[in-house]
């Protein structure tokens, strides 16, 4: 075989093998700044490691493998929501001890699941994704205060070949909404603001929950909210 | 050689696919749009399951404003930054109650004068497919190729855009597009498509309705 005859079929060979995977790398997502009260509260935000590089890989209809890198988005889109939200945040690496700060609150959010479909599957011409949240909420002295899961969804339409893009927005759409649910749902779900009163009243769970990474003990049950078209004021 | 730009424009017009159009609308209060106001074009939430098009709204957003009497169109991302977080898809309020709750919200009513907007247009509804038959079939050869056969295809364009008053905070009227367009594709040897656009037409047609709706001071 000719060399350039060579370099042809090396060539198509990567054209073809390129076709079944797709990388989508999504981008550090801003929000814009709310129109909302901030909340009077000191609070600590613990963002877990795997903020810092998510990646999630899958396999659809055993014909593509998609694989979508969050990369450090999560992280930098909880610092910028929660400092929008609370007057005052400090910032915990995966390793820090809490201890040694002094806060009303100590929020800890984790990512519970992450999927995504793509046209092939739904018969349409969108790309959507849902992420899951975990958001932890323990009082200054380490007890488990609330733990709310927020569901989140975003979809985009494909636009030209491939589909990159479009599901690269459909996760920024979906970390958006996740912002909206938690800046107008979140004080109401985990009655965060009750902490600025000082720690609860209940017996100790033990300091290490909040000093270290290790899983805390669950609070009395955890629950989600989910609200379409308006917030629900009731109770407020 | 304008003889042959002029054939070239009467071919492509004649080789275009037939559409069938119906836009009407509905109105339940007296419209009006001063100096500096502005208009805004949403889609309904795709939390609800609605599918309008990102490019639709786009299409809507750009013939309203184009021309000596387009309207101020502020562009709907810009609008829903502005507002933060009340204008996403799952906050967004699904009629005129949840509007007037939502503007007694500090700040809110501020970044609406801010802007200028004196009416949301919302958009619902979308363009499919619904019927589709013959069979076109192409070859290829040392010698040369070609395509024959014959293709056809429907599309349905059915749009609701209900326009909200930010003035009385107070539903203005509907305007809906029904749009029914078939495309063919007769292939002899070389494929002739006869495209029918029908979102295209749709298009135009409900943004000249809903600027005349606008802008009209006819009585309710």
């Amino acid at each position: 075989m000719a060399p350039h005859r060579l370099h042809l079929a090396v060539i198509l060979f990567a054209l073809l093998a390129t076709g079944c995977a797709a990388n989508v790398t999504v981008e550090q997502p801003t929000i814009p700044e709310p129109h909302i009260e901030q909340l009077p509260l000191s609070v600590a935000v613990r963002i877990p490691a795997k903020f810092n590089n998510f990646v999630h890989e899958e396999n659809v209809l055993g014909r593509e493998t998609w694989t979508i890198d969050l990369g450090s988005a999560n992280a930098a889109f909880f610092k910028q929501l929660f400092s929008y939200m609370f007057e005052n945040v400090i910032i915990l690496g995966p390793d820090d001890n809490a201890l040694d700060h002094t806060f009303d609150a100590l929020v800890e959010p984790d990512i519970e699941g992450f999927e995504f479909s793509v046209p092939n599957q739904s018969k349409t011409d969108a790309f959507a994704v849902w992420i899951r949240y975990k958001m932890r909420v323990f009082d200054s002295a380490g007890n488990s205060a609330a733990s709310w899961t927020v569901s989140a969804y975003g979809k985009s339409q494909k636009e030209g070949i491939g589909g990159s893009k479009a599901l690269q927005r459909a996760a920024v759409l979906a970390m958006r909404d996740a912002a909206a649910l938690i800046l107008l749902q979140m004080n109401k779900a985990t009655k965060i603001s009750d902490l600025a009163d000082g720690p609860l009243d209940i017996p100790a769970l033990g300091a290490e929950s909040v000093a270290g990474p290790d899983a805390p003990p669950e609070p009395g049950g955890s629950f989600g909210i989910f609200a379409i078209g308006g917030i629900d004021d009731e109770g407020e | 050689m304008k003889v042959n730009n002029s054939l070239a424009i009467v071919t492509a017009i004649s080789l275009s696919g037939c559409v069938t159009a119906r836009v009407e609308d509905a109105r339940e209060a007296t419209t009006g749009l001063n100096d500096g106001e502005s208009v805004v074009v949403m889609a309904k939430s795709y939390h609800q399951g609605n599918e309008t098009e990102a490019d639709y709204i786009n299409c809507v957003e750009s013939a309203l404003g184009r021309g000596s009497k387009g309207l101020n169109v502020i562009p709907n991302q810009n609008f829903v930054d502005n507002l933060f977080p009340w204008f996403e898809p799952r906050t967004a309020p699904a009629d005129t109650k949840g509007l007037v709750k939502l503007m007694k919200r500090p700040g809110v009513t501020d970044a609406v004068k801010k802007m200028g907007v004196r009416y949301i247009i919302w958009l619902d509804g979308d363009t499919e497919r619904v019927a589709q038959g013959g069979s076109l079939s192409c070859a290829a050869g040392p010698g040369g190729g070609g395509c024959f056969g014959f293709a056809w295809w429907q599309n349905d364009a059915d749009y609701e855009a209900s326009v909200w008053d930010l003035e009385g905070y107070e539903t203005a009227g509907t305007v809906t597009a029904d749009f029914s367009g078939t495309s063919f594709l007769p292939a002899l040897v070389v494929p002739i498509p006869l495209i029918a656009r029908t979102q295209s037409k749709a298009c135009k047609g409900l943004a000249q309705q809903l600027r005349a709706f606008i802008v009209s001071d006819e009585k309710a």
